[in-house]
Formats: structure tokens, C-alpha cells, sequence
């Protein structure tokens, strides 16, 4: 069975920090190189995040991550280089097009902190499994109501699209073309959207009753199957980037 | 002690002309075993979820009458009070999933974290349960990885964990294979031996007709009887409402070999073969 979830199951010390930790983490790793703007900070950042990816043994999956988000780099890259507001010295030109140093350079450090902002959530993502994460906010006074929906989203969605694919077989069974030209999958595409849709809303009326028969909305105080693993390192982990933020604004502030 | 008052229960869906339930009127003693037989939409589904108070608080439509699980009438009693009354299993496990649970001893957990059970008591009842239905083998397996019928029982033994004074199962079974139904029987038995009240929807005869102190036999939303099972199948007209007996006594009344004292056919191959036995002596 399929799941959205993008969970590395590894045995590294980063994997052990709790959920709130890594989320603090991403704080201060987006926050620090805006309060502190310089390359050298940015790229001091980035170089952390992709030494805790290191250390979590999940630097090969941020890899596609990174890749994913190539263009949207690229078009920054595209844009300043040619149209940033301070540009002066050419590097080179394509027609009447100049491309400038500074454009690039500008465009470089928002780089460097986007990658910077991925490789954070990154760590959240691929060293922690959903679940925790989500139990660890619903402890900490996220809606359970809120916490099941973003659970159950990683594994419901693959499923319909699992069901998605039981219906296109059972109406290729029945002679309909489905794969080919544009115009034919269009037209293959309601009658299979409109059995996906219908069965997904049935299913979940019946999901909504089987929650309800099983203290969904009971008024008792919740409690949880597993034990919160929350070592004090945890803690200071926590006291530490807070301090780091505020250390960089009274750096920022002061100096 | 009466577990389940219903009196004269009545209920129209939204958008509909015929009433799904007319007039229904019964009472269920604690730790009894009912099943609750009949046609297709003969209004059996509607009546468990008129039980479990799924109607009225989800199917609005028109609802006449009472009916009281434990001392709490459903709809004037908020539902979150019914969950630890009685619980339902559907007839379609996978609906029954949370999709929020990476593992099928967590899905189990659901409902009792809900609850506010402790976790060594939580731990407890979840082993109980697993083994009980013959699962534990696959506590750690996503829930969707499982079989049709591996699904259905850990349907089942999601409720179970919960510990409710009844338990209503809509065709539990209908994805289990027959050594597969047979253990969830006995399973569902050994819990009314042990007190819980079990109403049951089942098309399986035999299986009715074995483990049932009871059975309620609907027609078109009417409760057309409610006595023991040999009772039940031993009725000439049983065939007019759309349900057969259990093969063993079809052939007794066709032989009409029956208890004399009585006058009722028998229901088990083991009744069927004392009945022959004596009658050849």
C-alpha cells in the first residue's frame, strides 16, 4: 500500500529528535538568514541543513526534492539576472538582452536560501514519520480533528487512487479505450471520474459513522497509545535555536 | 436485565415514500445473542443503525418512537454517550479504517485513545482483541495491506477493544471464508457467554441457526417474529419473507422427522442426527 508520506525509516540520531525540535528547526532556518541577510550566514545555514540531511543518511532524497524546484531556481536566476534594479556590470549578452553580476549574485543568495528553506523541511520530512509529527502537535493542543484529517489525507488519497485504477480496468473490461490520443482520454476521463467521486463519498459517509462509533467526538480527555519519547537533549535542542533566533536579531539590532 | 427497549420504532429515510421500519417493538436481555434475518431491504442495516443511534443523528428523515440501550435513549442522548453502550460493525471493512494509522494494532487504538483509556489498560484490550480474532499476527501491517477478510476482522476487533455492553455486527462475515466465519462465530459467542449482548445481521443460516439464542426475522421494515431459532425455521410460510432455513431442517421437514415433544425441526446436523437416530430406534 502506497503512502504520501516521504519517511525514511533510519536508525540516526536525527531521526530520534522529537518532531517539535525539527520544526523549531525549520523556524531558525528560515528565520536566521532573513534576520542576519548575508551570503556568508545563508550559506552557513545551508551547510547545516545539508550536514543534518548527511546525518540522517536522507541527503540522496533531497536530491529529487531539489530537482523538483529546479525551474522555479532557474526562472530567479533568469529573471534577476537580467532585470534586478541595482545591475551594472554585464556578463555577457544574448541579442538585446544583457545579463548582469549583480542580478546574478542577487539571485544566487535567494537561491541558496530557498534550497536552504527546502533542505529544513526536508529534515522534518524524510526523518520523521507523519504520525509522530501529527501526535506531537495534537499534545500540544492541535485539534484531533485537525490531526485526523492530515493524517488520514497521506493514506486515503492513495487509496482512491488505487480505486481509480480498479474502475479504469473494469470499464476497459467493457471495451473503452482509455489510453491513446488526447481527445480519447479525454473522453475516457468522466466515466471514470464520475465512479471514483461517487464511491469516495460514500466511503466517507461510512467513515464519518464508523469514527463516530469509535468516540470520534467523545468529550473524554484524550489519551495516546505511545509514550511521547522526549529525551532532555530534545529540550536544549529547542533552548538552542530559540537563542540562536534571538541572538541574530540583537546581532542584527545591535551590531 | 433488558439491555435494548425498542418500542414501536418507526423511520422514513429523507426523500423516500415507504417507511424502512414500521412499528417495530422488542426487548433484548443482557448477554444474549440475536440475529436479526431477512431479504434485502428487509430495513435489517436501518435497525442496527437505529441501535446504535446512527439514525437519527446522521440519517435525519422521519423517526417515530424509542428506543433505549442500556437506560439511554437514542436522540435524546448525545452519541459520544452511546459509543461506550454499543458499538456497530459494517458490513464494508475498509470504510471502517481510519486511514490515520500506519499499523493495525494503532487502528485498534483509535477508539480507545478517543475514550481516554490508560495505555497499559489500552495495551491490554487491544491483545485481547487481536488474538481473540486471530490477528495478531499482523498487529504491525498497515491496515490497507490486509485482506478483505483480515480487514473485516480487525473491524471487529476495533470494537471489541472498546468493551461495549452491546454489540451490533452487520454481515461481519460476508468477506470471510467459512473456516475464516466460523472462528469469528465462535469469537462473537465466547464474547455473549461472557456477558456482551450481540445483535447480529446475518444471511449465513446455518451459522444463525447454531449460535443464536434468538432470531428476529424481518419483512419489509416489520418484525414479522422473534423467538428461538428453532421456532423461527421451523414456519411453513419462512419462504414467503424471503429467507430459507438451514439446509439440515429443510430436509427434516421434508422427511418430517421433528421433535415430538415439541413439534419443532431440528436446526444442527447433530439435532438432525439424534432425531434420525431415535426415530429408527
Amino acid at each position: 500500500m502506497k503512502s504520501l508520506s516521504l519517511y525514511q525509516e533510519k536508525n540516526t540520531l536525527i531521526h530520534k529528535f522529537d518532531p517539535i525540535s525539527k520544526l523549531f528547526y525549520i523556524v531558525a532556518a528560515i528565520a536566521i538568514p532573513i534576520i542576519i541577510p548575508t551570503k556568508t550566514m545563508a550559506l552557513f545555514c545551508l551547510a547545516v541543513s545539508v550536514a543534518l540531511l548527511l546525518l540522517g543518511r536522507v541527503f540522496g532524497r533531497v536530491i529529487p526534492i531539489i530537482s523538483f524546484s529546479f525551474f522555479v531556481l532557474l526562472s530567479i536566476i533568469v529573471v534577476q539576472g537580467l532585470f534586478y534594479y541595482g545591475n551594472s556590470t554585464p556578463i555577457f549578452h544574448a541579442g538585446p538582452l544583457a545579463f548582469y553580476k549583480e542580478g546574478l549574485t542577487y539571485a544566487l543568495h535567494i537561491c541558496i536560501r530557498v534550497v536552504n528553506i527546502l533542505c529544513a523541511f526536508a529534515i522534518l520530512i524524510l526523518t520523521t514519520r507523519p504520525s509522530d509529527l501529527i501526535e506531537s502537535l495534537v499534545r500540544r493542543g492541535l485539534s484531533p480533528r485537525i490531526g485526523y484529517v492530515l493524517s488520514s489525507v497521506l493514506q486515503i488519497i492513495p487509496q482512491m487512487s488505487s480505486t481509480m485504477d480498479t474502475i479504469t480496468d473494469a470499464q476497459r473490461s467493457r471495451g473503452m479505450e482509455t489510453e491513446g490520443k488526447l481527445l480519447t482520454r479525454i473522453k475516457s476521463f468522466f466515466p471514470l471520474i464520475g465512479p471514483v467521486v461517487m464511491n469516495s463519498l460514500i466511503n466517507t459517509k461510512e467513515r464519518a459513522m464508523a469514527l463516530e462509533v469509535r468516540g470520534f467526538n467523545s468529550k473524554a480527555q484524550k489519551t495516546f497509545l505511545n509514550e511521547e519519547f522526549n529525551p532532555p537533549y530534545n529540550l536544549f535542542v529547542k533552548l538552542f535555536l530559540a537563542a540562536s533566533i534571538v541572538f541574530a536579531a540583537a546581532w542584527r539590532i545591535f551590531i | 436485565m433488558k439491555k435494548i427497549i425498542v418500542e414501536n420504532l418507526r423511520y422514513r429515510y429523507p426523500l423516500t415514500k415507504e417507511l424502512a421500519l414500521k412499528d417495530i417493538s422488542f426487548e433484548v436481555e443482557k448477554g444474549e445473542f440475536v440475529s436479526i434475518i431477512g431479504r434485502n431491504s428487509a430495513g435489517k442495516s436501518t435497525l442496527c443503525q437505529a441501535l446504535t443511534g446512527l439514525i437519527p443523528y446522521f440519517y435525519h428523515g422521519a423517526y417515530g418512537g424509542r428506543v433505549i440501550v442500556d437506560g439511554i435513549e437514542v436522540g435524546k442522548a448525545d452519541i459520544s454517550q452511546l459509543v461506550s453502550k454499543v458499538g456497530i460493525v459494517f458490513q464494508n471493512p475498509f470504510t471502517q479504517v481510519t486511514g490515520s494509522k500506519l499499523t493495525v494494532y494503532e487502528e485498534i487504538a483509535f477508539g480507545l485513545e478517543n475514550m481516554g483509556v490508560s495505555r497499559d489498560e489500552m495495551r491490554k484490550r487491544i491483545d485481547y482483541s487481536l488474538k481473540l480474532l486471530d490477528i495478531y499476527r499482523f498487529r504491525d501491517r498497515n491496515p490497507f495491506e490486509l485482506s478483505g477478510g483480515q480487514m473485516q476482522r480487525m473491524a471487529i476487533a476495533s470494537i471489541i477493544a472498546m468493551r461495549p455492553e452491546i454489540i451490533v455486527l452487520d454481515e461481519p462475515t460476508s468477506q470471510l471464508d467459512p473456516q475464516g466465519s466460523e472462528e469469528v462465530f465462535k469469537a462473537i459467542r465466547s464474547l455473549s457467554k461472557e456477558g456482551m449482548t450481540i445483535i447480529l445481521v446475518e444471511h449465513k443460516i446455518e451459522k444463525v441457526a447454531k449460535y443464536s439464542n434468538r432470531v428476529m426475522l424481518l419483512y419489509d421494515g416489520e418484525l414479522v417474529d422473534f423467538d428461538v431459532p428453532h421456532k423461527v425455521f421451523s414456519r411453513d410460510d419462512l419462504g414467503d419473507y424471503g429467507v430459507e432455513p438451514p439446509a439440515f431442517t429443510q430436509i427434516c421437514k421434508g422427511l418430517n422427522i421433528k421433535d415430538k415433544e415439541t413439534g419443532l425441526y431440528p436446526i444442527t446436523l447433530e439435532e438432525a442426527y439424534d432425531l434420525v437416530v431415535k426415530a429408527d430406534e
